[in-house]
């Protein structure tokens, strides 16, 4: 007891808590924002190595222009649709009660959780014309254009973060001015859209963020989804070229990294710049919302009009979203079943996955928790602020150019053998799910009035004691879904990882290789995919048990 | 029973001094309310006190000891905010075993100390509640008991009724006073609300943008008050502005439009600039007899007990006088009314450098 007290008493110093504070600083720094980052600087260092490599290269830089364009081209449609479709789908699930409402609400947020790699192979086989040997007489086989699968199979992923962040916002608006508003006269259309919906500001550029973010990122199902379909050889997106090429470097030719830095470097600039831009745009660009239609606006407010709007939304959820996630489990009764299924190798990825994100998880929670503090509670402050904005970026830039980032700051871009490769897969999943924990918490103790842990203070608590006596049973909700968003993510996650170690041993990767290298095994791949879904499934209920009990004890 | 001190503390937030030169001690077991506008700066003293708040200077004496780079949990000096701050997650009872809890009293004693405590605030029948299960008077109880039962000695009011209903407002004041006096312990309780200051305090201290004015007994600092300020900021009062034309047993001022009115004798010389206060329930109104001017009623505000009336007088802002509300129907608005004080009622203050209207403005 006397022990215990006695390192109470040490840990409570100025000087250590000062010390520590540091220290977590230090790690996001180093650890986080410079590995995701560093590419940057090889532009100074090696600018010969990429005038001659890429530059002089017309192939090369005809491939990385179509590449970047397609990525950003897809990215910026996929966020339009999301917003159209995701708008009144946030309205239905705020405002209206309707029976399973609450089922609804857990399949929106599926897609969220399911490895990307999953859906991508299960949304190319309901979409696409896939090449002989993996047709599902099932599928819809229409697509043939792999830019169009594309922008279906991100709508898939990228819709529960527009949907969520509108509704988060929407929950917020005091419904009175719209109530206010129609008792003076405006139909319920006219209402909404002049009054709640230049509110949404705010959410919108959150929402907007997240989708392109998402959509400029993905790398796992992007690379199956154009494996799966036929005649979509030579078309790249950023982060596919990387992947690509990261193979090659690694194996035959290491002047690709030249390449691959460059790529990167334009992806992370592009990604950045472009956020600052929406973040403005969205700000500062007022709409001319004002102008009222009082007849057409009340004509579209009644009857025939609002059904169409509901019933079409919810079909859209049906068919672009929820069908191609679900495909996968009819290729169980199609596909033939092969006898030479690696189930061995399987598991074994399976464990290697789930030791990265606990590792992973574990590491967020015991740095990213800390920091969220320092920057909730010194919100006046300037160097909390600039933190604050500076854990946005890793969410920001495609993972698959953070991920070759980070192997360029840490082992500079070479091969690597297994161990290492795990610590690096380990860094790089950290990087990119550090921000969600942080921000996650932020949010949480941000809720919290300071009140509650001065007042501890002065009833005798030690800062640690205040915060684990007082603080932490009310954020507890708020840190176990940061922390299980950052296990799926890890669990997830494609790009970076092949970006790192481009054969590393991950659940996503095995099922990549499955499709993408021969000998081709499409059945065990779809029962790899149906796997994994289970597994994030469960994950998701976890996550929504621990959510909905922390609303519930406010 | 200790008392606390504060020493030239200096606290500023950007532009704003939230603390000026603040200088104040309070003594052993007494009661003192610091009494001021929003934003002058209370709340910062108090959490300066209990350590919340670091100073730019100055320093912080309790118990005559120097505590001003001691760590909040070290000064036994517990703060009850406004909002009370009982930890939601935990029932009555836990709230008032934290501080025990904290620090590991044997169970034999922490048991004690709960019974006493929740004997002392009549909570006997509610340990197992939680904090949203109880009404405003009863979350206020238990954080009080948990102040107490932390064995803090300096107990730290920030608006500790404001969040009540009126009528409960009223009948805690004395409930919590007697409370702090059977128990000797020192409190410094900040409001704005000047009614429970006169009501409440062993001594009042005055402060505004960071600054302590005037600390004195209720009576005092309401009869003498040190400033304009003061004088209209504890029960309201009247001013006129003129120059000193005599003095004596009592002052004679001159206003800039010509009327003559008296006060009580005062340390200023003839033909000085000065200001005349007095409070709005010493101003006698009457339809006529001798008076020192005349006003026009402007409004009568029937306030149950009083008749509020606010008048129109030449070269004022605001006029107004409290009247027994038997008085009702006997005035109306439109009439012409005679205006006096009794001298002695009626204080003289040196016109204030930046002008009177400056001087009384409450932000």
């Amino acid at each position: 007891m006397a022990r215990l007290e006695r390192v109470l008493e040490f840990i409570s110093r100025r000087s250590i808590r000062k010390g520590w504070l540091a220290l977590v600083i230090l790690f996001f720094l180093s650890f986080v924002i410079i590995p995701t980052i560093f590419v940057l600087t090889y532009a100074f260092t090696n600018w010969d190595a990429i005038n001659s490599v890429v530059l002089s290269d017309p192939v090369k830089m005809t491939m990385i222009t179509n590449a970047i364009i397609n990525s950003f081209e897809i990215a910026g449609l996929v966020t339009l649709i999301d917003f159209m479709a995701g708008l009144p789908m946030a309205w239905i699930m705020v405002r209206k009660k309707f029976r399973g409402k609450a089922l609804v609400d857990t399949l929106i947020d599926m897609p969220l959780v399911v490895p990307t790699a999953a859906l991508g192979f299960s949304a190319a086989l309901f979409w696409g014309i896939a090449p002989g040997d993996i047709v599902n007489p099932l599928g819809l086989g229409v697509v043939s254009s792999p830019l169009l699968l594309l922008i279906l199979l991100h709508i898939v992923f990228s819709y529960p973060y527009m949907v969520r962040s509108l509704s988060a916002i929407l929950e917020q608006i005091d419904q009175n001015y719209e109530t206010a508003g129609r008792t003076l006269g405006a139909s319920p259309l006219t209402a909404a859209r002049t009054i709640t919906l230049p509110l949404f500001r705010a959410g919108l550029v959150t929402g907007i963020i997240l989708c392109l973010a998402r959509s400029l990122s993905e790398t796992g199902g992007t690379v199956i989804a154009l494996a799966t379909l036929s005649g979509s050889k030579g078309f790249n997106t950023g982060p596919t070229l990387i992947d690509g090429w990261k193979a090659i470097a690694q194996t035959t030719d290491p002047n690709y990294n030249a390449a691959l830095a460059f790529v990167s470097i334009l992806l992370i600039i592009i990604a950045l710049v472009l956020m600052v831009l929406i973040r403005v745009v969205v700000k500062r660009v007022h709409l001319p919302m004002g102008k009222v239609w009082p007849r057409p606006e009340k004509l579209l407010s009644r009857g025939f009009f609002p059904k169409l709007k509901d019933s079409s939304t919810m079909v859209f959820l049906a068919v672009m979203v929820l069908l191609p996630s679900f495909f996968i489990f009819t290729c169980v009764f199609v596909f033939n079943p092969t006898s030479s299924g690696n189930w061995g190798g399987f598991g074994s990825s399976i464990i290697y996955s789930f030791t990265v994100a606990g590792v992973v998880t574990l590491v967020d929670l015991a740095l990213g928790v800390p920091l969220a503090l320092y920057i909730a509670r010194g919100r006046s402050k300037r160097l909390p602020e600039v933190i604050d904005t500076m854990v946005n970026i890793p969410l920001i830039v495609p993972t698959a150019a953070l991920g070759y980032s980070l192997s360029l700051f840490w082992v500079g871009g070479n091969a690597v053998n297994s161990d290492v490769g795990m610590l690096l897969v380990i860094l790089a999943h950290i990087a990119f799910t550090y921000p969600l924990v942080v921000r996650n918490v932020t949010g949480a103790v941000e809720e919290v009035d300071p009140a509650f842990e001065e007042t501890a203070r002065t009833l005798g608590a030690k800062p640690i004691q205040a915060f684990r006596r007082v603080l932490l049973p009310m954020i507890k909700s708020s840190i176990l879904a940061g922390a299980i968003m950052a296990f799926t993510r890890s669990l997830g996650e494609t790009g970076a990882t092949r970006a790192v170690v481009s054969n590393a041993n991950t659940a996503p990767n095995f099922i990549v290789t499955l499709i993408t290298k021969a000998p081709k095994d499409f059945y065990s791949a779809a029962l790899a995919c149906i796997i994994l879904i289970a597994i994030s499934y469960v994950l998701m209920l976890g996550l929504r048990y621990f959510t909905r009990r922390g609303k519930g004890a406010n | 029973m200790p008392s606390v001190r504060l020493e030239g503390v200096q606290k500023r937030y950007g532009d704003i001094h939230a603390a000026d030169d603040l200088n104040l001690e309070v003594r052993d077991g007494e009661y003192l309310c610091l009494l001021g506008p929003t934003g002058a700066g209370k709340t910062t003293a108090l959490r300066v006190v209990c350590g919340l708040t670091s100073l730019d200077s100055g320093k912080v004496f309790i118990d005559d000891k120097d505590v001003t780079d001691l760590e909040p949990e070290r000064r036994g000096t517990a703060l009850l905010s406004q909002t009370y701050s009982l930890f939601p997650q935990l029932t009555v009872a836990e709230n008032i075993l934290f501080g025990p809890d904290i620090h590991d009293l044997p169970e034999e004693e922490r048991r004690r100390t709960l019974a006493d405590m929740l004997d002392l605030v009549r909570l006997t029948k509610r340990p197992d509640a939680f904090p949203r299960e109880l009404s405003g008077g009863m979350m206020q109880r238990t954080a009080l008991a948990r102040a107490l039962a932390s064995g803090a000695e300096v107990l730290l009011f920030d608006e500790p009724l404001r969040a009540l209903d009126a009528r409960l407002r009223i009948s805690l004041r004395h409930e919590l006073r007697s409370l702090a006096k059977s128990l000797k312990i020192t409190v410094i309780h900040v409001t704005h609300d000047q009614d429970e200051a006169l009501v409440m305090a062993d001594r009042i201290g005055l402060i505004r943008n960071g600054h302590i004015l005037q600390v004195g007994e209720p009576a005092q600092v309401y009869d003498n008050p040190i400033s304009p300020f003061v004088a209209n900021f504890v029960g309201q009062s009247n001013f006129v502005t003129g120059e000193i034309i005599d003095k004596g047993v009592k002052t004679t001022v001159k206003t800039e439009s010509g009327m003559t009115v008296f006060a009580r004798p005062c340390a200023m010389e003839v033909g000085e600039q000065v200001v005349v206060g007095v409070k709005i329930g010493n101003t006698e109104i009457a339809r006529e007899g001798d008076s020192f001017f005349e006003g026009i009623v402007e409004r009568v505000l029937f306030e149950g007990r009083n008749l509020h009336i606010d008048l129109l007088v030449e070269g004022t802002v605001h006029f107004s006088a409290k009247i027994p509300s038997w008085r009702l129907g006997k005035l109306a608005s439109g009439d012409k009314v005679m205006i006096k004080w009794s001298p002695e009622s009626a204080s003289v203050f040196k016109m204030p450098e930046k002008g009177l209207r400056e001087e009384l403005r409450v932000e």
